[in-house]
């Protein structure tokens, strides 16, 4: 999928995949790739400046940890974050809604 | 040198911040291209994470957006700091000293541009925290912020040279001494935002666009408040000008309504030149015609 079209929604989709567990760049990226089943290909560096926008608007909380015996940063989402991860769902379904009806026709 | 040491190598030339955030994205970017390696193979690692320039422009901007928003608390900090000493040094004045009148209109003129020029730029990092930002709008913020202290310190200025008189030093010296922080921050973050954005670009942004970040604004409202139309924000601000000095000047003057229509004057007068002068340094309107890849919200 387009690496621009998937720009704008990257952050909504690193706040669905911290919901369920915290979890360090690599592993963010590695939950993208399975879980969209492998059609969201984003440059994977790109994951950090926009982690890095979630922490400044308060959405994310990170802290270097110990994974597997490695000090790896590990991103946790906020109270805050699992709020506005729940408004990008119910925008995005309504925005796919409205995308659908008008593109859907053509098929 | 392997290609994920080569690739390193690459983004540490391309950043420009310094210090702990450029070590912390650094070992963030090692540690996920040697997993990514360990699953993949180095090459394929190095392909999948991206141009290393973008990255690092990407990364830079967001640093200079904090750093700018950061900047903004600081600033308003030193601007009450300078406020208070310009007080103790209105308060030590000789008594019945009469101000000379060019120093008490610099006064006036600096002390209004300087809470303006801060609540814009308040207004500024309140719409930038929540919304994506470029470095045009990180060098708005630091020369609304730059311009607040600047006018705050010559507010102090004038006050000095309208009333002499004897005060404290270190009442007179605290405020511009908490200032001096807030500069250094704001110009750090300035010479950042210049890196990114070589052509200078100038943005224009609406005080309303950004007080949609803050406070709800009805639909209606909103789009009567058109950003991209200065003659309705100059409008807008020289009526509450005016309206403020008639109410202050009628008060003031025990309900002479000459004086408070001089007043009223004076302000609007003063409103106007202030927009003219400042405006597209403040980004309240643009001096020139917009060309492609400007930016108005």
């Amino acid at each position: 999928m387009n690496a621009d079209f998937l720009r704008g929604h990257l952050e909504g989709l690193l706040l669905a995949v911290l919901v369920d567990e915290p979890g360090h760049g690599y592993a963010l990226s590695q939950r993208l790739a399975v879980r969209s089943g492998g059609d969201l290909a984003v440059p994977e560096g790109s994951l950090y400046p926009a982690l890095q926008r979630l922490e400044r608007r308060g959405l994310v909380t990170s802290a270097w940890e110990a994974v597997d015996g490695r000090r790896r940063r590990v991103y946790h989402l906020s109270r805050a974050g699992r709020r506005e991860a729940v408004v990008a769902a119910r925008d995005w379904k309504q925005f796919a809604a409205a995308v659908d009806q008008v593109l859907g026709a053509i098929a | 040198m392997s290609p994920v040491e080569q690739y390193l190598r690459e983004l540490d030339g391309a950043l420009h911040v310094r210090g702990r955030a450029r070590r912390r994205l650094l070992a963030e970017c090692a540690d996920h291209l040697a997993d990514a390696s360990a699953d993949h193979g180095q090459a394929q690692a190095v392909a999948r994470f991206g141009a290393a320039a973008e990255l690092a422009r990407a990364f830079d901007t967001e640093i200079a957006v904090r750093r700018g928003i950061r900047a903004t608390p600081a600033m308003i900090v030193g601007v009450l700091a300078v406020g208070g000493s310009t007080l103790a040094l209105l308060h030590a004045a000789a008594p019945h000293a009469s101000a000379v009148l060019a120093w008490a209109v610099i006064f006036f003129g600096c002390a209004q541009a300087s809470a303006v020029c801060a609540l814009l730029a308040a207004l500024r990092a309140a719409g930038m925290r929540t919304r994506p930002a470029t470095p045009a709008d990180v060098a708005l913020l630091c020369r609304r912020n730059g311009c607040a202290l600047a006018f705050a310190l010559l507010t102090l200025l004038a006050a000095g040279g309208a009333l002499p008189g004897h005060g404290s030093a270190v009442q007179l010296l605290l405020g511009p001494a908490a200032a001096v922080p807030a500069m250094v921050l704001v110009l750090r973050t300035r010479s950042l935002a210049r890196k990114l954005d070589a052509y200078g670009q100038r943005t224009v942004r609406a005080p309303w666009a950004d007080l949609r970040a803050v406070v709800h604004l009805p639909a209606g409202a909103a789009r009567r408040l058109d950003p991209s139309n200065p003659t309705v924000l100059l409008a807008v601000g020289a009526t509450v000008a005016a309206a403020a000095a008639f109410v202050w000047g009628h008060l003031d003057d025990h309900g002479n309504l000459a004086s408070a229509l001089a007043a009223a004057g004076t302000e609007t007068a003063l409103t106007v030149l202030g927009f003219l002068l400042l405006g597209p340094a403040l980004g309240l309107w643009s001096a020139r015609t917009p060309r492609r890849g400007s930016v108005r919200a």
